[in-house]
């Protein structure tokens, strides 16, 4: 056994050596790189972790926020048919009152125009039954050679009138 | 010892066993070369991890991602092994072994390990063979492997303890297996006492058989590398420009081989180690 040790070249001092050598990469190792890195490791781990949950609360406040405008939108699209709704409705009972307004207004400038045209048919019928009836006058006083009175005029005057229809 | 400082030998390299023998040589008193490239290959690994880790940012630059990959990784694979209750303790030892060793075996493949070192004298800095080499991979020595694998019993038999107690390792280790009841349980006693008499020495022969493969594998790369290196002197009595270009060019397929090997030596027990180290800490009830 010694022979075969002493073959190898196993020696205390070549061993313990070499043990301190393995211990100092193991505690100097640990202690600088393990435990750090998997610290850093850990708090990224963690800090991904967060990134994903925030993403979800963000996805779902974004879900929730379209939810929101979209019955926003839905309960805006529904005022405004109905605002658009009764503004047709007034439109159209502005519109028929006023179409209704109108029409009377033309009936009265009708009517009006009517009695007017009417007036002045009778006084124009008038003024000519009175030329007519000083023409009838004259002519008679030229004829006859006689100077008529009042009533001479007056009489003849209606009885024109009375058989000149206009 | 008659020295001869340091001296390339391209074409003198031993034929048998890589150049100091199994042995690995003195060179400063009781600090062998081995003990001298395992302080470089420490003090190398503690250094880049110092670099990698010493400003350490959420957003990470090359060595300090580089770095998180390697530990990220390898907690990955000793946590699927040994669980997630025992991982943080056993993480940093075996983190430092495959580092430490697979640091050690790629040291060894780097040019004039093995080769830079004090022989016979051939000419100006040249020996014919040598026999002292400066460097040579830490893991080639036995000393180092059996150090790893001390080191290693010393943490797993704390863990150990740690989680099952003192008297709940020697039921884990003695005891009746199985979930095992009543009469049946009694009858087989002895049975399970004889398995974990086995089991003891199995554990006992572990850092022999950690540190010899380690050693083994390692070695024999090495030897395989000095053939080839020589191949052209000792088989093809090749001389002059072919004796140097033969002993580059006919180890260049070996030495992929053994980068291979250098990383999958360093796997293998790291990997044994978390065995190890799963089997003594499962409770009883657990799966195995």
């Amino acid at each position: 056994m010694e022979g075969i040790i002493e073959q190898f070249g196993v020696a205390w001092p070549k061993f313990i050596a070499q043990v301190i050598i393995v211990l100092i990469v193991y505690f100097v190792l640990s202690k600088y790189a393990f435990g750090p890195v998997l610290a850093m490791l850990e708090a990224r781990r963690k800090r991904i972790a967060e990134g994903e949950e925030n993403i979800k609360k963000i996805e779902s406040q974004l879900a929730k926020a379209e939810e929101n405008v979209q019955g926003m939108l839905d309960e805006a699209n529904r005022d405004a048919e109905r605002l658009i709704a009764e503004a047709r409705e007034s439109a159209e009972a502005v519109r028929g009152q006023k179409t209704q307004e109108a029409v009377k207004e033309a009936q009265s400038i009708i009517e009006k125009a009517r009695e007017a045209s009417r007036l002045e048919h009778e006084s124009a019928m008038n003024e000519l039954r009175k030329d007519f009836g000083r023409l009838v006058i004259d002519a008679t006083s030229k004829v006859t050679g006689k100077v008529l009175d009042e009533d001479d005029q007056k009489r003849i005057n209606q009885e024109t009138a009375g058989q000149v229809s206009l | 010892m008659e020295i001869n400082l340091p001296i390339f030998a391209l074409d003198s390299m031993s034929p048998l066993l890589a150049a100091g023998g199994i042995a690995a040589p003195d060179i400063l008193g009781w600090i062998s070369n081995s003990i001298f490239v395992a302080t470089v290959v420490t003090v190398a690994v503690l250094l880049f991890t110092r670099m990698a880790t010493k400003k350490m940012e959420l957003i990470p630059n090359q060595k300090q991602n580089f770095v998180e990959f390697m530990i990220e990784f390898l907690y990955g694979q000793v946590e699927g092994i040994v669980g997630k209750h025992v991982a943080p303790k056993a993480f940093p030892l075996l983190a430092t072994v495959f580092i430490f060793i697979i640091t050690a075996n790629w040291f060894g493949l780097l040019p004039g390990v093995g080769t830079i070192g004090w022989g016979e004298g051939s000419g100006p800095l040249s020996v014919k063979e040598v026999h002292t080499p400066l460097l040579r991979p830490a893991t080639a020595d036995l000393n180092m492997t059996l150090a790893l694998a001390a080191v290693f019993m010393v943490v797993w038999f704390w863990i150990s303890v740690k989680e099952l107690g003192v008297w709940g390792s020697l039921v884990h280790i003695f005891g009746p297996k199985g979930g095992l009841q009543g009469a049946l349980k009694y009858m087989l006693m002895p049975i399970f006492f004889f398995v974990g008499i086995i089991e003891v020495i199995s554990i006992v022969f572990r850092p022999v058989s950690l540190s010899l493969r380690l050693l083994g594998n390692v070695f024999a790369g090495e030897t395989l590398l000095v053939v080839m290196g020589g191949l052209g002197v000792n088989v093809m009595n090749a001389s002059g420009f072919w004796a140097f270009l033969t002993s580059i060019i006919f180890p260049i397929p070996f030495y992929f081989m053994e980068i291979l090997v250098g990383a999958l030596q360093a796997t293998v027990f790291t990997l044994l180690c978390a065995v190890y180290i799963k089997l003594s800490t499962t409770h009883e009830g657990e799966e195995h």
